[in-house]
């Protein structure tokens, strides 16, 4: 059972405020996932619950004592560096087993765990080598053996991926759910990928210069976003996000934008009049036949079918195109013009400073 | 007719060759001349055209500074001369360089790469200071031996080993730290706070992960400093003359006024001062091919 708790956690560099004021409680068993813009303070998070850096305020407690004062070897932690941090002069075995021999486990009982971790990432054929000869997907495998091997409760990864390609990333991605599931340990990952922490987290925590705008389970996050930044973060294809002015119309309100002039659900008839932006999911766009809400109509600018699917784009007044998702099965042509269905519940709006509109 | 990529690229190699065989010659002729010439009987120290190797060559000159053989010689003139042995203790200079400067680098890099990681790792010294530090050495020695002379004289320090030890030390440390930094510099941060996450001490980590990443980059500084303090003369010359005789002192004996020039026993003793240098070069040198390149550290 473990479970840590960041209170009233800030830390400052000089005049520059890296963490502001952070209230997290993170469960035994939890995968957490940071992620956020760079420079938010996800790894000056990170670095503080493992002891490397001295918050400027607030606690941080593992199992409802303070660590603040605890060396980082005595917090039941493990962590995983971006720069994996392997000790070049030192094989592979000998890398592994340095935690072990760090807390004087017996010779023979070290064998064992290396070997037996070992099999757990796979990297048996790799003890005997030295890091400077394994590919860096093969140094992640063993950074991440190295920390597992000494079973610590919680599990501080550092965009462990972010220096791999697409298709390693996908398959590391995987090992460290499958891993997961099997240690049934606190993980705490944090990464710039939206599809990592949407594929791997329970929870995620969305921060912004310091500080958390929002967090939930992937699902929550995806579909109920509470600002233009999380909005546009998560989902592929992302958002379609446009700029433009609400304005009165009737009794009711009207969104718009050079290309896009949408009216807008009873719901929102109380927004106030002002610039902002309309969001709408293009998986959650209609296109032909209506489905309720309003349409335009537009003509198809390129038409890209992924065999499941296939993309339309429409021309906008941004560099971004206006995105659409269609099943592959059907078929619509280049410079078609198409009816474009925006369903009531699917419209997101946020306010000029990007905060959504309910 | 235009070169094709690979003549360019060998016509560029055989260039780069001959700048280096042509820079080698240049470097390499003293030690040669050196060499020869403490193989070279008195005759042909001096003769013209000169003899580049010797057809008589003769172990007398090697005889007579490190063996003690009395001899007598004939100078320029032709007249025959006797060397004032009395004066010379070659062995004794040799013992002595040798403590005095094992010594002084050992303290140098031992205190100058604690201090290089304090300021690599904990700031202990500002950027400043640490360029005040190397300013110190861009003072010309000569000006600091009349203060360093009164001073040494009335802490009875003059003519001592501990005294020119201690100005070794102290002269030297400015490199040992610049030189030990840049190597701990090397070493990434990451790698320490994984090993302490792990359970190791400070301590631990130093030992374990620290020192063997950075222990060819301080064998590489050793051997600098080393060479700076063997061969050091003007410091020890006017410091430390009569009691303590270090050989770069002792080779300058070799060429006083009466006795006229000898260069064949000059040359004979230079051959001993080089030779330790280039035995501990010999021993180190696969730590200093990695140490200079930094090979081990994969970023
Ligand atoms: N040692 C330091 N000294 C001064 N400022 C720092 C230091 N470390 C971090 N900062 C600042 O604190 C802020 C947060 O940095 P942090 O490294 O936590 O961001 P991050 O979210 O991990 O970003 P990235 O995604 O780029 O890794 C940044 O503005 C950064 O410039
Ligand atoms: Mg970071």
């Amino acid at each position: 059972m473990s479970r840590i708790e960041l209170v009233d956690l800030r830390k400052e560099y000089g005049n520059v405020v890296a963490v502001k004021a952070m209230d997290l409680t993170i469960e035994d068993g939890e995968f957490i996932v940071f992620v956020g813009p760079s420079g938010c303070g996800k790894t000056t998070t990170l670095r503080m619950i493992a002891g490397f850096e001295d918050p400027t305020n607030g606690e941080i407690r593992i199992d409802g004592t303070v660590v603040n004062e605890k060396e980082p070897g005595d917090r039941d932690l493990g962590m995983v560096f971006q720069s994996h941090a392997l000790f070049p002069h030192k094989n592979v075995a000998d890398n592994i087993a340095f935690g072990l021999r760090m807390k004087k486990v017996p010779q023979d009982e070290q064998a064992a765990r290396v070997k037996e971790v070992s099999e757990l990432v796979r990297i048996t054929h790799l003890l005997g080598k030295m890091p400077a000869q394994c590919s860096g997907g093969e140094s992640q495998r063993i950074a991440l053996a190295r920390t597992l091997v000494t079973e610590p409760s919680n599990f501080l990864l550092d965009e462990p991926l972010s220096s791999l390609d697409a298709k390693l990333r996908r398959e590391l991605r995987a090992e460290c759910d499958r891993l997961h599931d099997e240690l049934q340990k606190t993980f705490i990952y944090v990464t710039h990928d939206q599809e990592e922490a949407m594929t791997l987290a329970d929870r995620i925590i969305v921060m912004n210069q310091g500080e958390i705008v929002q967090q939930g389970t992937p699902m929550e996050i995806y579909s109920d976003p509470v600002s233009y930044f999380v909005a546009d973060f998560f989902g592929n294809p992302a958002m379609n996000l446009i700029d433009g002015e609400f304005a009165k119309s009737g009794d009711g309100m009207e969104f718009k934008s050079g290309h896009f002039d949408i009216p807008l659900p009873a719901k929102f008839s109380a927004v106030t009049s002002g610039s902002g932006t309309l969001g709408i999911r293009p998986e959650n766009v209609g296109i032909g036949a209506s489905s309720g809400g309003a349409t335009i109509e537009r003509e198809v600018e390129l038409v890209e079918p992924l065999g499941k699917d296939t993309l339309l784009y429409f021309e906008t007044e941004e560099a971004r195109p206006f995105v659409a998702v269609i099943e592959g099965t059907e078929e619509v042509k280049r410079h078609a013009n198409v009816t474009i269905n925006f369903p009531d519940d699917a419209i997101f709006l946020f306010d000029a400073n990007g905060d959504r509109i309910r | 007719m235009a070169m094709t990529k690979t003549q360019r690229r060998n016509a560029f190699s055989a260039f780069r060759y001959l700048m280096l065989t042509f820079w080698l010659l240049i470097v390499a002729f003293p030690i040669f001349w050196m060499v020869s010439t403490s193989f070279k009987p008195d005759s042909e120290w001096f003769a013209w055209p000169p003899v580049y190797i010797s057809e008589n060559a003769t172990l007398q000159n090697y005889l007579v500074v490190w063996a003690d053989v009395s001899e007598y010689a004939t100078n320029e003139k032709g007249e025959l001369q006797t060397y004032t042995q009395s004066l010379q203790r070659p062995w004794e200079a040799l013992g002595n360089s040798a403590i005095i400067s094992v010594i002084a680098t050992t303290l140098s890099v031992l205190f100058g790469s604690v201090l290089a990681y304090g300021v690599s790792r904990y700031q202990i010294l500002s950027e400043g200071r640490m360029f005040q530090l190397l300013m110190l050495r861009m003072v010309p020695p000569i000006v600091l031996v009349a203060p360093i002379s009164i001073w040494y004289s009335s802490l009875g320090l003059l003519d001592t080993i501990l005294g020119l030890v201690m100005l070794y030390f102290l002269t030297t440390l400015p490199y040992a730290v610049w030189m030990s930094k840049s190597f701990i510099d090397e070493v990434p941060r990451e790698m320490e706070q994984a090993a302490e996450i792990l359970g190791a001490s400070r301590a631990r980590t130093i030992w374990e992960v620290v020192l063997p990443l950075v222990r060819s980059g301080l064998v590489a500084t050793f051997l600098f400093i080393l060479i700076l303090t063997w061969s050091e003369y003007l410091l020890a010359l006017l410091l430390s003359k009569t009691a303590v005789v270090t050989l770069p002192v002792e080779l300058s004996k070799y060429q006083g006024s009466t006795e006229g020039r000898v260069y064949g026993r000059q040359a004979a003793l230079s051959v001993g001062i080089t030779l330790p240098l280039i035995v501990v070069g010999m021993i180190i040198r696969k730590h200093l091919a990695r140490g200079f390149s930094f090979g081990m550290v994969r970023r």
